[in-house]
């Protein structure tokens, strides 16, 4: 076997991670499946590819790259827009039509469905913007760097695991030690008595949507800078980000970025060891295994 | 027109979840500050429906619920605690995945900052079962403990009026003489307590005055002493001859 699939599995197991980490959060909060949840991670990617594009166009000098990295600060700059673009683009989705589904009392398979719809037109609506021709955030070619042990990176994979791995810990840290991570644990226990309480619950879910948004927005700039973006990027990734959040543990942070990294470990083996064709197969057979063997996943507790 | 004395009172309130089927149908209720006051009655008279909808739980269609002087009647639930009224309901009053800590730091995160610690300590201090674990799971507690936890995290903004909804369900006599007897002794620092109860005689020994509630409506009130020797009541509205034996 090829070690370096270990490093090929880590980076993608870190995409999935964030990806998860948004979806095992709306999951717990709402209770239900958000199957639109991909789209965030594909408009993420596009809002920050028009951002960094408009500031190149603004100044070539943003465009010029940060030290060992292949993009300029035209990229940063346009993550964090991206990160404020796709939470409001949760909450309007929200707004137009999950929220007023919860306000009727509708059933979970009425919001699933719903998730589904707006899932598909969120991805028309990007082709219909950007078409669905591939892009890139930067056509400058890295040189991967030997780490020891037959194992290369690039300076953009290895900075895309440091990111991956601060967010999980901010969010983990957001989650145990704050008063609005409180308040999201209350409001995923028993949103009744989290009101009685005095969490305004409607508020806990609009942070819940613009954070789950926000990481999967990263994600999605993670997976244009190391691949490409494409409007299918977060269809592609929606069973992987699934499987990693049962397996997991609904509503645990770091279970939810560990199975990310197992899912993308599996992928990677998978692809080394019986053929690429078998690599989106992967992920569904975790999600099966973990159903049957054990629901809760690894950091759950059975109900 | 209000009464100055007057904790909480509702006029003509009319609850439920579906507005062509209330089931509270037009309860007039006054509590008087400092008063402790039992809600009685048989199984579905609304007695439950009526608090949850005071508590902002259940839709209120017609009718007011005033809070002293303040109409809290369509206030939303988060809203009222910091208006003063606190709400323990009758089942999963509590986190049971967090701890007993942060339960009580939960309820202490609406206070001023400089606040929270010393409320904390305080209720620690008057429940001191809850102070010796507080990093346990609040879901690992006995029945008894719970029930002090969901009171303690209601008394943490120091309410006027507390609200509880059978706090004696599912536990043990001994268990339900100890829980009544903190309330009593809550009451008596100057909170007005609202009692939904099933258990009759337990509510009944610690209660100024009684609420009999029959099909959603008010059907007898009084003191608490006089409803306990009153055979005809409990008869009639208490349900069963177990019942008027436990109030007689």
């Amino acid at each position: 076997m090829n070690p370096q699939a270990l490093m090929d599995g880590l980076i993608t197991g870190s995409m999935i991670g964030l990806g998860a980490v948004g979806v095992t959060l709306t999951y717990s909060i709402l209770r239900f499946a958000n199957f639109a949840h991909g789209e965030f991670i594909s408009w993420g990617a596009y809002f920050a590819f028009a951002v960094a594009g408009a500031l190149g166009a603004v100044s070539g000098a943003m465009l010029a790259p940060i030290g060992p990295f292949s993009f300029g600060w035209a990229l940063p700059i346009g993550l964090l827009a991206a990160l404020a673009l796709t939470g409001g683009l949760a909450l309007v989705v929200d707004a137009l039509l999950f929220g007023r589904l919860r306000r009727q009392r509708s059933t979970v398979i009425i919001m699933v469905m719903a998730s589904f719809g707006a899932a598909l037109t969120l991805r028309s609506l990007l082709e219909f913007i950007f078409t669905s021709k591939p892009a890139y955030y930067t056509k400058a070619l890295q040189i991967a760097l030997p780490l020891g042990g037959g194992i290369r990176a690039t300076p953009d994979q290895l900075l895309s695991l440091g990111l991956a791995a601060v967010l999980v810990v901010a969010i983990h840290l957001l989650l145990t030690r704050t008063a609005i991570g409180r308040s999201m644990r209350a409001v995923s226990e028993n949103p009744q008595l989290a009101g009685v309480v005095g969490i305004e619950v409607r508020k806990v879910i609009r942070v819940v949507w613009v954070l789950g948004a926000g990481l999967a927005a990263v994600a999605g700039v993670i997976a244009g800078l190391l691949v490409q973006v494409r409007p299918q990027m977060g269809l592609d990734l929606l069973l992987p980000l699934f499987a990693a959040a049962i397996l997991g543990g609904i509503g645990s942070v770091p279970g939810a970025m560990l199975a990310g990294v197992i899912v993308g470990l599996s992928e990677a083996l998978a692809v080394q060891l019986i053929g690429a064709e078998w690599r989106a197969a992967i992920a569904f057979i975790i999600l099966v295994l973990v159903l049957l063997i054990r629901p809760q996943g690894i950091f759950g507790r059975p109900e | 027109m209000t009464n100055p004395q007057q904790a909480l009172s509702t006029q003509n309130l009319v609850a439920g979840y579906e507005r062509d089927l209330p089931i509270v149908r037009g309860v007039d209720f006054l509590v008087a500050t400092g008063e402790l006051i039992v809600i009685l009655g048989p199984n579905g008279a609304g007695k439950s429906t009526f608090v949850k909808a005071i508590a902002g739980l259940v839709p209120v269609h017609s009718g007011t619920a005033l809070l002293g002087s303040a109409d809290i009647t369509h206030v939303p639930a988060h809203e009222k605690i910091r208006h003063g009224l606190a709400f323990v309901p009758q089942t999963e009053n509590i986190f049971a995945t967090l701890t007993i800590e942060d339960n009580l730091r939960l309820a202490a995160d609406i206070l001023p900052r400089e606040r929270q610690a010393r409320r904390i300590a305080e209720l620690y201090t008057t429940f001191p079962d809850l102070a010796a674990r507080p990093s346990l799971r609040a879901g690992q507690l006995s029945g008894g403990q719970r029930q002090m936890l969901a009171v303690a995290r209601a008394l943490i903004v120091e309410p006027s009026v507390l609200i509880l909804d059978e706090p004696s369900a599912g536990l043990s006599p001994k268990i339900v003489a100890e829980v009544f007897s903190r309330l009593k002794a809550i009451n008596k620092t100057g909170v007005t307590i609202v009692l939904v109860e099933q258990n009759v005689k337990a509510a009944l020994a610690i209660a100024d005055r009684a609420v009999i509630l029959v099909e959603g409506r008010v059907r007898h009130e009084g003191p608490a002493a006089t409803l306990a020797d009153d055979p005809v009541v409990a008869e009639l509205y208490l349900g069963a001859r177990h019942d008027r034996r436990a109030v007689s």
